[in-house]
């Protein structure tokens, strides 16, 4: 008895399999669809709020101007009086407050250029940032101490007492070749800064910036 | 959260691991359904053996439901899959190109490799024949260029062309793929069959 | 051709179960490296580095090949190349269980074997030409692509079966 009911049960085993197929289908169908998560995680937030891909120091920018480095967009936070009065060489104005604006996302919003933000300290590009960075957009990165660091650094180095060791005055050679590209005037040093404009002076050493290793989904035959 | 290789989850290191591991497992599969037979993949078009039919379309149902499932209860993200890019005439004309190579060698690459695995001679003529197609196409690079770079519509899915619902779209998918199978079971019936070994 | 038809129908897997596995294997392919399967791409890799090595000025000057040599690997360390390994020893093991493995040409009682030989090469040929041109072969376009409803696969998919179920009649000597 057992073994014909198993044989009539078995005799439909493609029809009971259909019916199962249709049922897992139709699930995706009427399982309830809930709103997801727009942008990234909060945990993939945080490990990028921390990564030290963040920053970017005013050496690292300054010498990525002075190399004319096409892959990065220099993107100035500040209102657009400031901007005007001052701003970093081929920085794009994006106050805060228009950040999501419909213009302003092409700029954002792509995977070609990194994107480094400033502002006077690095306050208001770090909101920028994380708010950039919450949409899910890449490459983002904020320039370390903002335009006031600039100045302290690039526009004005600071000269180094005798006592320092060698790399602080290696330091503020760079630093300083970089001031007179960026048009700072050194009375005691004329006529090497008026011929440093023209070769621009790059920095021997290339710091290059250490990209996470990732790679991207690719396929097919 | 998948995919587990690109979001860095599993080293880079064990992606060619991973890569032999599911080759062993496709080309067990493959062999074991009957596909290293040319005469079994070429009767689907016939009418006397509908392996390929049924094997392709369980194949396509079940992994499109369970990668939606899977991004339903968050272990894989749908949105990072590789999407085939579509290039809308190069798809269809090398599609068609496709379709006489195969009812005339009865294998496609996949499965002429299971055939080369266990010593089917026109298997080895077959991939021999695919190189020297690659070889063809390589050399005439300039002249299939413009259909092989032209209409490129992005890495699109269905969902982005016609703006369906990927559910609904599966479940119409499921439902043809049974009648279908219904379908190929009458037919084969009616065919005079055909034996080989 | 002898027909016993009960050690016949009984030589491989009932397809269902078959595609049920081959879906498994696609959503764990999907899974762990975000990508699908392939098979021709292979084929390529293997196609490039022959150019390479025989005439590498060639392969440079070619806008085709030269997309897929690198500086400082060989082409064929590609995933793909790793999966048809893989393809080709599952296969064997598959065969060598069920006692398939032979050197033969298999083909219709009705046929020569150089016939049919002759067919497999211009097959091939127009495979090999096609999948370049379509990007992916049945496994990396159609399969693959269909897996996650990439309107390329599907199209791909369509045009095989349609041109193929268009041709048949042509080729149906071969076979029936």
């Amino acid at each position: 008895m057992d073994k014909k009911k198993i044989a009539r049960v078995t005799s439909f085993r493609y029809q009971i399999l259909a019916l199962i197929f249709i049922l897992l289908a139709g699930g995706l169908v009427l399982l309830p669809k809930y709103q997801k998560q727009e942008g990234i995680k909060s945990e993939a937030l945080l490990s990028h709020a921390t990564s030290p891909e963040r920053y970017i120091s005013t050496d690292q920018i300054a010498n990525k101007i002075i190399n004319k480095d096409p892959s990065f967009i220099l993107i100035d936070v500040r209102e657009e009086e400031s901007f005007k009065n001052y701003s970093l060489p081929n920085a794009i104005n994006i106050p805060l407050a228009k950040l999501f604006d419909e213009e302003s996302l092409p700029y954002l919003n792509q995977s070609q250029f990194d994107v480094v933000f400033f502002s006077n300290d690095h306050f208001y590009a770090d909101q920028a940032w994380m708010l950039c960075n919450r949409r899910g957009f890449k490459n983002l990165r904020v320039l370390n101490g903002g335009l006031n660091t600039w100045f302290t650094t690039i526009i004005n180095p600071e000269k180094p007492s005798q006592d320092m060791p060698a790399e602080a005055f290696e330091l503020y050679a760079t630093r300083k070749a970089s001031s007179m590209y960026f048009g700072v005037f050194y009375p005691d040093q004329q006529a090497v800064a008026e011929e440093s404009i023209s070769n621009t002076p790059a920095p021997k050493k290339v710091i290059t910036v250490q990209k996470k290793k990732k790679k991207p989904v690719e396929g097919g035959c | 959260m998948g995919p587990l290789i690109p979001n860095g989850l599993i080293p880079m290191e064990w992606d060619s691991i991973i890569a032999i591991i599911i080759g062993i497992a496709f080309g067990f599969v493959l062999e074991a359904s009957g596909f290293s037979s040319s005469r079994k993949l070429a009767g689907v078009f016939y009418g006397y053996d509908f392996a390929v039919l049924k094997v392709f379309f369980t194949a396509a149902a079940v992994s499109v439901i369970g990668i939606y499932y899977m991004d339903y209860l968050g272990y894989l993200d749908i949105n990072q899959l590789y999407v085939h890019p579509t290039y809308l005439w190069a798809a269809i004309i090398g599609g068609i190109i496709m379709g006489i190579g195969f009812v005339a060698g009865g294998f496609c690459p996949g499965t002429s490799l299971c055939a080369v695995a266990i010593g089917k001679l026109d298997a080895w003529v077959y991939v021999g024949g695919i190189m020297i197609g690659v070889f063809v196409f390589s050399e005439l690079y300039s002249f299939f260029e413009p259909i092989y770079n032209g209409y490129f519509l992005g890495n699109i899915t269905l969902v982005d062309s016609f703006g369906w619902n990927p559910y609904w779209v599966i479940f119409i998918f499921s439902i043809i793929a049974i009648v279908a199978f219904v379908v190929s079971d009458v037919v084969r019936k009616k065919v005079k069959k055909v034996f080989y070994s | 051709m002898k027909t016993d038809k009960k050690t016949n129908s009984h030589l491989y897997w009932n397809p269902y179960y078959g595609g049920f596995l081959l879906g498994i294997i696609i959503i764990f392919t999907f899974y762990l490296t975000g990508r699908g399967l392939g098979a021709s791409g292979a084929m390529k890799s293997s196609v490039v580095t022959i150019v390479d090595e025989v005439a590498p000025t060639h392969a440079e000057n070619n806008a085709y090949y030269s997309k897929f040599i690198k500086e400082d690997d060989t082409p064929m360390n590609t995933w793909l190349v790793f999966e048809t390994l893989g393809v080709l020893i599952g296969a064997f093991i598959s065969g060598s269980l069920n006692n398939r493995i032979k050197w033969r040409v298999q083909h219709s009682p009705k046929i020569t074997s150089r016939r049919r030989l002759v067919f497999a090469l211009a097959g091939g040929i127009l495979f090999g030409l096609g999948a370049q041109i379509a990007r992916g072969c049945t496994s990396g376009a159609a399969l693959s692509g269909m897996a996650v409803l990439s309107t390329g696969g599907f199209i791909t998919m369509l045009a095989i079966f349609g041109s193929a179920y268009a041709f048949a009649y042509f080729f149906r000597k071969n076979w029936i």
